[in-house]
């Protein structure tokens, strides 16, 4: 019996300690599955949320009342995200407009709305600000955005930080005393109705384009590539916003660059970024094309299309032939196309030149110029076995 | 000799009860709920234009003495990377920004407060405390200036007041627990004019960081740090660039005191050691006394054959 005891007291001890052990673990392991359990919650609420969305779309979404009608669309004060946004220009847009919603707190703002929306055509256009812009009225950042910082839903930012993040974002080098109270904040005292005439009709300054830009890559292509930035603005018509569309503003305004920052601007894009805007109409041609061991010259009609532009066509506006469209139209090599009464006995032949024999005048024009092309030398083959132009002339050379 | 053994299991049983009932009490006490509506904050970067307004607010909260509002508009300070320290619990470094490098990213630093935190683990006196909310707060007149906490923390962020001989106390960000107690917001989330500090509930505060990352994915690296580092973190950042680059440690899924507090709340909880080696020591006692008696017996035995052989 004593030993049976002496055994049995150790081995009750032994037993005891493992169960607690392994109970202890387990409990560990409860309170991880726990956490998960409600992490994958989480997960599923926020995949709801989205695909309400991006599918969820009913009229319901956007249209409040039941027939909306093109007259009477009755949208929705709110925009949501994914919403259509709508294409306004500057000029629609007010001159000034009087930030005052929180001058309890901080004193107003006279922000010069049409300076900056002239600047936004080069980096996004209206909706940098605007976002998610209905078709519907321009709406005040205070419809969606509310004033208290405490709140139910921290989805949307509050007033204040709405405010703030349109300015500073770009405005971000701006301090207290050199950018918030003096560019933007008025102080106490300040007459808001001189602030608002001295920003009066006020315009963005036309903004210098280069004529060319040279850079130098790494290409085995060629290590200088040339840009003809005036002839791809005026003479292909091709407008800023088509590749400046997503510019930084402090890329022209840094005025006063902080020592740390007065590097150049050397933003770091990847072969792909790099070629993107040249890619938009330039897709198909080849690297040579701008990739040459030396500067290219700049654009010659003749070399480029093969044909050269005489002192008529040269006088020209580019409109006149290739029309209004962007990009620029290729156009056949039939003067008919232009010309309409180019036809025979209309078409005063001394124009070109050439003063025609009375044989050659009665003939039709596509009987020299095969299958109307004008551009090649007229075929004397077809009347004339032992004859060839310019060798021989059909008439004499004279005055254009 | 019977009742003896028995007077002992008794008392063996009757100790182990009484040690039984109040490891449990203790196990309890340790294992405090997070709630569900725990707090957190999520620190934007892509937001945030080191105005350094944070600083200036979380050093009056605080009542730690500071300059004008007007001189946190120094940007030089930016030059060297700097820490938090007693005098000023949470601080704004700077990076580059190779997109951009007229864009720099601003990070604020301060306390995480973990989900698992290791400091309070660490604490041997419970001067540090893990609040149901999510906020770490600390005791002064617990606190024995050990600062076991600041070996712990994979922040680096409990300060200790070095400079005062007396008293010195272990300093950090509370997640201003004595403003929120007043219902108002911490310091730092109330002045930030981006609002970069996005405070609400944790679970809430990580929705937004994921759909920001979704929306503008253009923008921001997919990694919402202290989602899941050291088993979560109440403070949450998302950023346009890599978390290492930013001065942020690399840190694994699982909590510091993961390991450590499972080895002592299992093998070290209910005096599991003092008894085991009681009970070892017992063995070896029962074992060598045994030995002895049998050694006697034979002993008396001989002797008895001894005798018998005289008589």
């Amino acid at each position: 019996m004593k030993k049976i005891l002496y055994i049995l007291i150790p081995v009750i001890i032994i037993c005891f300690l493992v169960i607690t052990v392994s109970s202890s673990q387990t409990q560990l392991h409860k309170q991880e599955n726990k956490v998960t359990v409600s992490k994958n919650q989480n997960s599923k609420i926020s995949d709801k949320l989205t695909a309400y969305d991006v599918k969820g779309f009913t009229c319901k979404s956007c249209h409040v009342n039941e027939y909306p009608t093109k007259n009477d669309p009755g949208l929705s004060d709110c925009p949501r995200e994914y919403m259509v946004s709508e294409y306004r220009s500057p000029k629609e847009g007010p001159d000034v407009v009087v930030i005052n919603d929180m001058s309890d707190n901080y004193s107003g703002v006279v922000f010069s709305h049409k300076l900056h929306s002239q600047m936004s055509e080069m980096s996004g256009g209206c909706t940098g600000c605007h976002h998610y812009n209905t078709t519907g009225p321009v709406l005040n950042c205070r419809n969606c955005h509310d004033k208290n910082r405490s709140r139910e839903d921290i989805t949307v930012p509050d007033l204040k930080a709405a405010y703030h993040r349109q300015c500073m974002t770009c405005h971000k080098q701006w301090t207290l005393e050199n950018g918030c109270n003096t560019q933007c904040h008025l102080q106490k005292g300040t007459n808001i109705e001189q602030v608002l005439e001295s920003y009066k009709g006020k315009e963005h300054p036309k903004v210098n384009s280069p004529e060319k830009m040279l850079w130098e890559t790494n290409s085995d292509k060629g290590k200088m590539v040339t840009f003809f930035h005036d002839e791809h603005n005026k003479l292909f018509r091709i407008s800023c916003n088509t590749c400046h569309n997503q510019e930084n503003c402090i890329k022209c305004h840094e005025k006063k660059p902080r020592e740390d920052y007065s590097k150049p601007v050397k933003i770091q894009k990847s072969l792909e970024e790099h070629h993107s805007r040249c890619n938009n109409c330039h897709s198909g041609n080849s690297c040579t094309k701008c990739h040459s061991g030396q500067e290219l010259s700049p654009f010659n009609h003749g070399k480029s299309t093969g044909w050269t532009l005489n002192s008529y066509h040269n006088k020209l506006e580019c409109s006149k032939c290739h029309g209004n469209s962007v990009p620029i139209k290729k156009l056949d090599r039939n003067c008919n196309s232009c010309h309409k009464n180019f036809t025979k006995g209309k078409f005063d032949h001394k124009v070109t030149g050439i003063y025609l024999s009375e044989v050659h005048m009665e003939l039709e024009c596509k009987d020299c110029h095969t299958n109307g092309d004008f551009s090649k030398a007229p075929n004397c083959k077809s009347c004339h076995d032992d004859k060839s132009y310019p060798a021989q002339l059909p008439g004499t050379r004279g005055k254009k | 000799m019977k009742n003896l053994n028995r007077r002992d299991f008794f008392k063996t049983t009757a100790f182990g009860v009484a040690l039984a009932t109040l490891g449990a009490k203790s196990a309890k006490a340790s294992d405090k709920m997070l709630s569900e509506d725990r707090i957190g904050v999520l620190v934007d970067t892509a937001v945030c234009v080191g105005c350094r307004h944070c600083e200036w607010a979380c050093k009056v909260a605080h009542n730690i003495p500071t300059t004008d509002l007007d001189t946190y508009s120094d940007n030089t300070v930016f030059k060297e990377y700097r820490r938090p320290e007693q005098t000023a619990l949470t601080v704004v470094n700077e990076f580059e920004n190779e997109k951009n490098s007229l864009l720099p990213i601003q990070v604020k630093t301060q306390c995480m407060h973990c989900e698992r935190p290791a400091c309070v683990s660490a604490c041997i006196v419970g001067a540090l405390t893990k609040e149901e909310d999510g906020s770490i707060i600390w005791n002064d007149d617990k606190c024995i200036g050990c600062r076991y906490c600041m070996v712990a923390c994979q922040f680096q962020i409990p300060t200790y007041d070095y400079d005062r001989s007396i008293d010195p106390h272990i300093r950090k960000c509370d997640f201003c627990h004595d403003r929120r107690k007043e219902g108002q917001l911490p310091a730092c989330v109330n002045i930030c004019p981006n609002e970069a500090l996005l405070f609400g509930k944790r679970s809430e505060v990580l929705r937004v960081a994921k759909n920001r990352i979704k929306r503008k994915s253009d923008v921001y690296v997919n990694h919402i740090y202290g989602e899941q580092e050291v088993g979560g973190t109440s403070w949450i950042y998302i950023a346009s660039k890599n978390f290492d680059k930013l001065k942020m440690p690399t840190l694994v899924k699982n909590p510091a005191p993961g390991i450590s507090e499972s080895i002592q709340h299992g093998i070290f909880a209910y005096f599991i050691p003092p008894v085991t080696l009681y009970a070892l020591l017992r063995t070896i006692m029962w074992v060598s006394t045994r030995h002895k008696d049998k050694n006697s017996e034979n002993l008396s035995d001989i002797h008895k054959d001894e005798k018998g052989e005289e008589s």
